[in-house]
Order: C-alpha cells, then sequence, then structure tokens
C-alpha cells in the first residue's frame, strides 16, 4: 500500500466513524422527540381531563352573592330595621401611579387625612390589587358631587354600590333591635356546614342576633371567569340565586318604644313594657343607649372604646342583662307568700312604731314615726316595712324561695333575645353554694323588704307582676310576634291575687305612687327604692350623691281592673321609685291609652308635646271623634 | 450569475420548514399577546425580526461555508469579545445583564455567541489531522466553547449557558473522544456535581427541586412549571382553539409568548398541534443531518452535525421546561419563541444547513 492508499484508507475509515456518529446523533434526536411526544401524549391525553379540570378552576371563581337582609317591623307594620342602597368612594389600585397626589387632594376636598388614607393604602399592599380601597363608606351625594366636579383631578376614584342595614330610629330600637356586624372568627370556626362566610353580615345583639337565621337569607353566587389576578373577565355564568332574608314581626309598639327611650334618656336605666296576658313586648329600652346604625359599616377604633369605656355601659341591655336589689317591689311577692301560707289573713294586723326588734336587732321602717296598726293592705300601699320584717319571719327563707321560683324569680324568663341574667334567686341553698356561708335568720328579714341576698332584672319583676296582673299565669315575654309561648298556670289562689291588685291600684291612687296617675285609666303598681348604701335609709333621696343614691323601681299594669299592660321600670340611683320611676311608666301608658285620655288642657307641657308626635295626634283626633 | 447558482441551489424543504416553524410561533405570539395591554402588536414586531433574520440568513447562505470557516476564529473572537463588552457596559433586562445597546439597537451577543461557536469548533474539528481528541485538543476545544459559554454564565444566564453544553457534547463525540475519556468526565462531573450545588442560587436549587417534586411551593417557584403543565394537559387531543385558551389569555400562564410558547400551542391546538410542533423540528433536524451526510468534505459535514446539536440541544431544554422535565431556565424555543436576537442566530445556523446542503457538489 503506498502512502496515497494509506491515506485514502484511513480518510475511508475516518469518514465512516463520522456517519456512524452521526447515525448516533440521530438516534439521540429521534429518541429525545418520540421522549416528548410521549411526554406530551401523558399530559394531554392520559391526565388532559385532570388538567382541564384544573383549568376550569384557575378560570372560574365562584362570587357570592349576598342576600338582602330581611325587614324588621313593629307590630303596627313600622319599620325597625331594614336594608338600604349605600355609596361607597373607593380608590381603583390597578394603574394607580399618581396616588399619592389623588389622596393629597380627596384631604381637600372630603377632609379625610391624607397619613390615615396613606396608611391604609399601605396596608392593603398584600391584597390582590383588584380589591379597591375603600375611601369613605356611605357617602352622602354632595360629597359624590364635589368629586365628580373635579373629575380629572381623580382618574381612579370610584363610586361603589352597596347595601348597609338601617335603624330609622337609631338608638329607640338599640337594645330590643341590636345590630348587625361582619362574622366574628369565633363564630366562624364554629360553621361546618358553610352557610357563613368570611364578610358575611350577621346579627350581632337583640332580634337580629336572635332571629339571625331567619332575617339572613341564604348567600347566593355565580361562576365568574377572572384572569391571574382574579380581576372579573368577561360575562359571569349563573349559579344559585340568593334567597334574601324573611320579614320579622314584632310585638314591639314603636310610639311607646321612642316614648320610653325619651323618658328615660337623661337617666342610667331601663324599662319593659309587655302584654301581661300573651307576654308581648310592647317597649323594650336600656339607657344609656348607642346607635346601632355605626355598627354597619366596620366600627372606627375609637367609637368602639368609647362604648367600651364608657361607665355606664352603653352597650349592656339593662332590662335583660343588669339585676338589682328589688326593694319594696318584692313587698308584693311577700304578700303572695304570707296569705298563701296562711301565716296571715287579710285581716291580720300589725303595729308599726318606725322599727322593730327582730332576732336582737334593730329594723327600722323608712318612715320614722311608724305606721301604726295596718293589715296587709295597707302595709303594700304605704310599704310598711315592719310588717314585712315580722311577716319574713314567720314565713321564712324556703317559702320565700318557693314562692319567687314559682314567679320567676331569679329564672331566666326566656325572653327572646340574647344576653339575660338570672339575679340572684333568694334563697339558702343560693347562699352556701356562693358564699360558702350558712344561711342567717337575719337574712331572711332583708329579703322581706326586698334587699339582701337577692338581685332580679327588669324583665323578670315584669313577668312577676304580668302574673299578678292576668290572674296567676306565667307568661314568657317575647319580642318576635310569632315565639308565644304556652303559659305556666301558677297555684295561686285567685282571692289572693284580688286582693293584691286592690292594694295595687291604691298604691297609685292614694300612696306611693300617686306621680303615675293617669285620669280615667287607672293605673296600679308598686315603688321600690332598693339600697345603695345602708345609711340611705330615711334619708331625702335629693339630699345625697348621686351614685349614693337608691335605685328607683316602679312595676305595675294597666288598667287596673283589666289589664293590658305591664311594666317594670328601673331607674340607676334614681331615689325613690315614686319620685322618678313612677312618671316614666305615665308617660308610656299614655302613648299606649291615648285614644282614650281626654284631651289634657291642665298639662299644656304635654300638649306640646302631643303636637310633636303625629301618631298621638291621630290618636287625639280619633278620640275626638 | 452567482443569483442564479444561488437560487438553484437553495435548499427549499429546510427553509421552508424554518419557515413553518416561524409562521406558528408568530400565531401564537399573537394569540398569547392578544389580551395582554401594550402587548397585542407583538406579533408583527416578531415578523419584522423574521425579515431582517432571512436576510441574515440569505448572508450567510450566500457566502460558501468554507469563507466563513476560514474567518471563524476572527468572528468567534468578536462574539467572545462582546461578551466581555456585555459584562462591562451590559443593559439589565429581567436580573440578566445579557443585553448590548449599539445606538438604537439592542441584542444579546449570547445569540450570536452560539453560532460563532459552531462555526469555530466545525472549522476545527475539519482541520485537524487526527480524528480523535488527543489532549492538547481537549484544551483548545475547551477554549473554544467554554469561554463564551462562562462569559455568559457570568452575566448570569444560566439558560443560554446550558444550551453550550449539547454542543460541546456534539464537538466531543463528532470529534472523537475515547470511552475511557467520556467515563472518567462522567465520574469526575458525578463527583463534582454536589459542590456545583453550593453554588447555586437558592432560586435556582428550587427550581431544580420542582422537576423531582411537582407539588411543590404551587403558588411561588413551582407556579410556572404548574401552569404550564395545566395548559400542555388541558388542550387535550384537539386544543380549545386558536385564540382561546384560557391559560394564556387569562394569563394564569407567566412568559406565555416568549419561552411557554409550546405550552400556549399545546393548550390552543392540543396534542395534534404539539405533535405537528414536534414534527416540524423533527423534519428540520433531518434536513441538516441529510446535509451533514451529503456533504462535499468533512467541513460541512461537522458544521451541520453542530448546528443541528445545537438547535436539538435548545429545544429539548425549552420543551423539557415546558412540560415539567427541566427546572425553569430562559431558553427559547427555536424559531418560535418572541424574541429578535434568538431568531436571526437560529436562522444564521440554518443558513449554515443550507448553505452545506447547497454546494454538496463540487464544482
Amino acid at each position: 500500500m503506498d502512502y496515497r492508499e494509506r491515506w485514502e484508507l484511513k480518510e475511508y475509515q475516518s469518514e465512516q466513524r463520522l456517519g456512524r456518529r452521526a447515525i448516533l446523533l440521530h438516534v439521540v434526536i429521534v429518541c429525545v422527540i418520540t421522549g416528548f411526544l410521549g411526554m406530551f401524549w401523558y399530559l394531554q391525553i392520559v391526565k388532559g381531563t385532570d388538567y382541564a379540570l384544573l383549568a376550569e378552576n384557575n378560570r372560574l371563581r365562584r362570587i357570592a352573592m349576598p342576600p338582602t337582609r330581611g325587614v324588621v317591623l313593629d307590630r303596627h307594620d313600622e319599620v325597625l330595621a331594614s336594608t338600604r342602597p349605600a355609596l361607597n368612594l373607593v380608590l381603583v389600585r390597578e394603574g394607580l401611579t399618581d396616588a399619592d397626589a389623588q389622596l393629597k387632594r380627596l384631604e381637600g376636598v372630603l377632609n379625610i387625612p391624607y397619613d390615615v388614607l396613606k396608611a391604609r393604602l399601605t396596608a392593603m399592599r398584600t391584597r390582590p390589587t383588584f380589591e379597591p380601597l375603600v375611601i369613605k363608606e356611605d357617602v352622602h351625594l354632595g360629597e359624590i358631587a364635589k368629586v365628580e366636579a373635579r373629575r380629572e383631578w381623580f382618574p381612579s376614584v370610584e363610586v361603589e354600590q352597596t347595601a348597609l342595614r338601617d335603624y330609622p330610629d337609631g338608638p329607640a330600637v338599640a337594645h330590643a333591635v341590636g345590630y348587625v356586624g361582619e362574622v366574628g372568627e369565633t363564630q366562624l370556626a364554629k360553621i361546618t356546614d358553610g352557610s357563613l362566610q368570611q364578610g358575611d353580615i350577621v346579627g350581632r345583639t337583640g332580634v337580629e342576633r336572635q332571629y339571625d337565621d331567619t332575617l339572613r337569607g341564604r348567600r347566593g353566587w355565580k361562576l365568574q371567569t377572572v384572569n391571574s389576578l382574579g380581576r372579573p373577565f368577561g360575562t359571569s355564568q349563573p349559579g344559585r340565586e340568593p334567597e334574601d332574608g324573611l320579614p320579622l314581626q314584632l310585638t314591639i309598639d314603636k310610639g311607646m318604644q321612642r316614648k320610653l327611650v325619651e323618658a328615660l334618656a337623661s337617666e342610667v336605666g331601663s324599662g319593659i313594657f309587655m302584654n301581661p296576658k300573651t307576654g308581648e313586648v310592647l317597649a323594650l329600652a336600656s339607657t344609656p343607649g348607642y346607635d346601632p346604625n355605626v355598627f354597619t359599616a366596620p366600627v372606627s377604633r375609637t367609637t368602639w372604646t368609647a362604648l367600651i369605656n364608657d361607665p355606664n355601659h352603653p352597650l349592656n341591655d339593662r332590662a335583660i342583662s343588669s339585676f338589682y336589689a328589688p326593694g319594696s317591689t318584692f313587698k308584693v311577692l311577700m304578700s303572695i307568700v304570707g296569705l298563701e301560707t296562711g301565716a296571715i289573713t287579710p285581716s291580720t294586723t300589725v303595729y308599726c312604731g318606725g322599727s322593730v326588734m327582730v332576732y336582737n336587732r334593730r329594723f327600722v321602717c323608712w318612715k320614722k314615726e311608724g305606721h301604726g296598726t295596718v293589715d296587709v293592705h295597707r302595709a303594700l300601699v304605704h310599704s310598711c316595712n315592719v310588717f314585712y320584717y315580722l311577716l319574713g319571719r314567720k314565713v321564712g327563707i324556703d317559702n320565700i324561695t318557693k314562692y319567687a321560683k314559682m314567679f320567676g324569680i331569679g329564672e331566666l324568663s326566656g325572653i327572646d333575645i340574647p344576653g339575660e341574667s338570672r339575679g340572684n334567686p333568694p334563697s339558702a341553698e343560693w347562699k352556701q353554694r356562693v358564699h360558702k356561708e350558712p344561711w342567717y335568720p337575719g337574712d331572711t328579714i332583708s329579703v322581706s323588704i326586698g334587699q339582701g341576698l337577692l338581685a332580679v332584672t327588669p324583665v323578670q319583676m315584669a313577668t312577676m307582676i304580668s302574673a299578678v296582673a292576668n290572674g296567676g299565669t306565667l307568661v314568657r315575654p317575647h319580642l318576635a310576634r310569632n315565639a308565644s309561648a304556652p303559659p305556666a298556670r301558677l297555684d295561686v289562689s285567685a282571692g289572693t291575687l284580688a286582693l293584691i291588685r286592690d292594694a295595687l291600684a291604691d298604691v297609685v291612687e292614694e300612696g306611693t305612687a300617686t306621680r303615675a296617675q293617669l285620669g280615667p285609666i287607672r293605673v296600679a303598681g308598686k315603688t321600690g327604692t332598693a339600697q345603695v348604701f345602708k345609711k340611705s335609709v330615711g334619708v331625702d333621696a335629693d339630699k345625697q350623691p348621686k351614685a349614693e343614691r337608691d335605685h328607683a323601681w316602679f312595676i305595675g299594669y294597666a288598667p287596673a281592673d283589666n289589664p293590658e299592660v305591664a311594666f317594670a321600670i328601673v331607674i340607676e340611683h334614681g331615689g325613690h321609685g315614686g319620685t322618678t320611676a313612677a312618671p316614666v311608666a305615665r308617660q308610656v301608658l299614655e302613648v299606649y291609652f291615648g285614644d282614650r285620655l281626654p284631651k289634657k288642657e291642665e298639662a299644656p307641657e304635654l300638649q306640646a308635646k302631643a303636637e310633636a308626635r303625629p301618631e298621638e295626634r291621630r290618636a287625639q283626633t280619633s278620640a275626638a271623634r | 450569475m452567482l443569483r442564479r447558482r444561488l437560487l438553484d441551489r437553495l435548499d427549499v424543504p429546510t427553509i421552508a420548514a424554518a419557515l413553518a416553524l416561524a409562521a406558528v410561533g408568530m400565531t401564537a405570539i399573537a394569540s398569547a399577546t392578544s389580551q395582554q395591554p401594550g402587548k397585542s402588536g407583538l406579533w408583527t414586531t416578531q415578523l419584522a425580526w423574521l425579515g431582517i433574520a432571512s436576510i441574515a440568513a440569505i448572508v450567510v447562505i450566500a457566502v460558501d461555508y468554507h469563507v466563513w470557516a476560514e474567518f471563524s476564529l476572527s468572528l468567534h473572537g468578536v462574539a467572545v469579545a462582546l461578551l466581555t463588552g456585555v459584562l462591562l457596559f451590559g443593559k439589565a433586562v429581567g436580573g440578566n445583564k445579557s443585553w448590548l445597546a449599539i445606538g438604537p439597537v439592542t441584542f444579546q451577543p449570547s445569540e450570536f455567541a452560539k453560532w460563532t461557536t459552531c462555526l469555530a469548533v466545525a472549522s476545527f474539528l475539519a482541520k485537524r489531522v487526527h480524528d480523535r481528541i488527543r489532549f492538547v485538543q481537549g484544551l483548545q476545544l475547551a477554549a473554544l466553547i467554554g469561554v463564551p459559554m462562562l462569559l455568559i454564565a457570568k452575566q448570569p444566564d444560566m439558560g443560554t449557558a446550558l444550551t453550550f453544553v449539547p454542543i460541546s457534547l456534539a464537538a466531543v463525540l463528532l470529534g472523537g473522544l475515547r470511552w475511557r475519556v467520556v467515563a472518567v468526565a462522567f465520574i469526575a462531573v458525578g463527583l463534582l456535581a454536589p459542590m456545583g450545588w453550593k453554588h447555586l442560587k437558592p432560586y435556582q436549587k428550587e427550581r431544580i427541586l420542582i422537576v423531582v417534586e411537582p407539588d411543590r411551593d404551587p403558588s411561588g417557584v413551582g407556579y410556572q412549571v404548574r401552569q404550564s403543565k395545566i395548559a400542555v394537559g388541558s388542550g387535550r387531543l384537539t386544543g380549545k382553539g386558536l385564540f382561546k385558551g384560557t391559560q394564556t389569555r387569562l394569563n394564569f400562564l407567566p412568559a406565555q409568548h416568549t419561552d411557554f410558547v409550546l405550552a400556549v400551542i399545546a393548550e390552543e391546538l392540543g396534542f395534534i398541534g404539539a405533535a405537528g410542533v414536534l414534527a416540524l423540528l423533527y423534519y428540520l433536524l433531518y434536513r441538516g443531518l441529510l446535509a451533514a451526510r451529503s456533504s462535499q468534505d468533512r467541513l460541512g459535514t461537522y458544521l451541520s452535525l453542530l448546528v443541528v446539536s445545537w438547535l436539538m440541544g435548545q429545544a429539548a431544554i425549552n420543551i423539557g421546561m415546558v412540560v415539567g422535565l427541566m427546572p425553569t431556565i430562559g431558553v427559547p424555543l427555536p424559531f418560535l419563541s418572541y424574541g429578535g436576537t434568538a431568531l436571526i442566530a437560529v436562522s444564521c445556523g440554518v443558513g449554515l444547513i443550507a448553505n452545506v446542503r447547497g454546494r454538496r457538489f463540487v464544482n
């Protein structure tokens, strides 16, 4: 082989090798491309349905459609709570470049501090950009006009429509109707069926909470195509229509409710008016109150702190959750105990000399000079303490406990708003359990005049006096018209109750509650003065500092012979029940009996007030007819 | 005269395959960007780039590849100089400093470097006497490929640097390396890999871990891979229809018109569309292999095979990323992804194939 041949052979072998390497490369290419083909087959044909579902879930979002909350009406179909459309001013954050400039201009136009808005905008940084910043909720048209007039200043400011709960009477219905707010974390955690979700509006107190399920309705949803930022895109598909909440009719009488709040306005206290035969609550108020409308929009920290830290606790519903010593109003029950156990008869008399020694201790009557010889009728009318000290000693604590419980004292009344307190029943068992002390006979003496170891709520006293008024039936107070419960017949003789009713009518006629008199409508009742400080016995209330004054009670019903309204009123540190609580009852009863009362020429100030009240004016014209 | 001969010898099937891929890409870009504010006209920009790329390819085809080989080292030198320039004066886009601005024109020298690397390696391999890589040759090859690769890795554009791996593997395969050496090299890489792992940035590690563990961090690093797979998978057999892909049009899929353009095609045209693209790609590469086999000399063979390896490697990295088999690294799909410099570079690459094919008969 010469050089040329060898070179050619080598060249040939080299070509061969290169050719083989090219084929290897070809094989690699075919393998890789076939592999990818297999991968596409796997993803698109084998797993295609799964991925298609994932793509759908990506694309479609359930958008909640809130239901309209049911309207709350009073017994005459007047609106107590409804839902109204509202407008929010919002700052659209998508494509927002000159936020600072726009926010500064807003400060000038709407008086919202720039710092506040800026801080809230910064706080939203982690939220999806399609969620706008709410500049101001529930703006009025004038504010919108101000912004619209300077449209070119605010390219990112828009008006958004929402719905807000509306309480046209505001503070007047606060404690009866309650308020709504966004559902809290704890409540949300308890819900497992998905009926509630973040941001839903629920009732927080009052009937709004009690009947939340009825009022709230059912959330609907639609399927909305969204982009990867969650921004709605194109059309939506129908899902489920929201089911609006059902209307709720209450037994509340708006006129009486307004008058009760008005009459209590300057005091700290509460009152409840109800039909003694059915338990239908006509008015329920607690003062100081608050405006439930402030809760419909997210409550600002300052408003909330002010309400929480107010020493008078405006959020408390005193009518059902505050408990006090019943004072002399308890003598109504004591009289029943005495007559029913046979400890006394209607003719049993006692001599009151202003004080009495019982168990080696002197117990005083409020009237220093004494009431002289009193029977149960006189003792109740004039609220003689000595009579009841001796009666208490005679019947003993166990009888008192038995009858108190029977009449609902120390028991939940079952009223259909949340937050009711039980109070303290007057009982030896209770003292042993709570105070770890035995019951001393002296304790019974204090309880006999409604002091000492017992505490009752206004609604309990209203229920008790209703049972007296209706002839011995314990009704369940309720606000919702269709919430009546079967009444419980009490084992009390009709004669006993008739005697008590007779005395209670005289209390207003000639006794301690003459300020509750209402012309031709005879009112019956019993005042009470619950001691806050021991020394207050026999001291003139007006000479005491307000915080040391007694709590004033007035419980009763009207008309005396055929009761239609029963009530319990308590005014904290109000002094004598007859002085402060009785006039409140009279004012509210005036509204109830408006068309049965003659025109009051002798009371010009009432006439003037009546001019301002359209429903009273109506009542008066119908009376004139 | 020259023009006549050029037209006679024009490798029409290869050019047609490349243009077909570019057309599919442009449609996908138009669909992917139609709902994106300010980007809806992007496909026309790509069309303009295709015009420029065609002119560049014609220039590459017109000049005999032996002449290109003659100047390969100088061209490669220019590429390396430009890459050095990028590190010194480059313009950063999306964290990577890979752009160079000359007047109003900005371009990525790294794309140009891929082309010159193929050219330089091919002419180096063709010129030598022995057809086995010995130590010195190995060093020379390593320098030719390694210098631009390291400069690109320094930008740091790991994706583009990675496309040099298939080129160097092809160079070693075609140049001829003893199997012993190959085995030793693999063991060395295997041993060094854990060290290299430590040098990776956390986000790079995450992207590699996603491949092993697809459900990792679905809203973070895993998001893109997951959304890409959803886009591909939800296309099923026939796709959702052109301009109807929800993943694409609602923006769930990021970078849909650049690196993930194949996901758009797979979503809107289904398995048929994806398989079609793979078929076209295979046909283009097959034309390259054909040019290599029929080449008049070894230079032509090397040149064609290297360009084929480059395109195949880059496509494999991109497609692997789209179907979740490769970590997410920015590598465009040849001819389909949006991007001017990349399109010009691959067109010049295919131009070399057509050049070799057109000059297969010795005059």
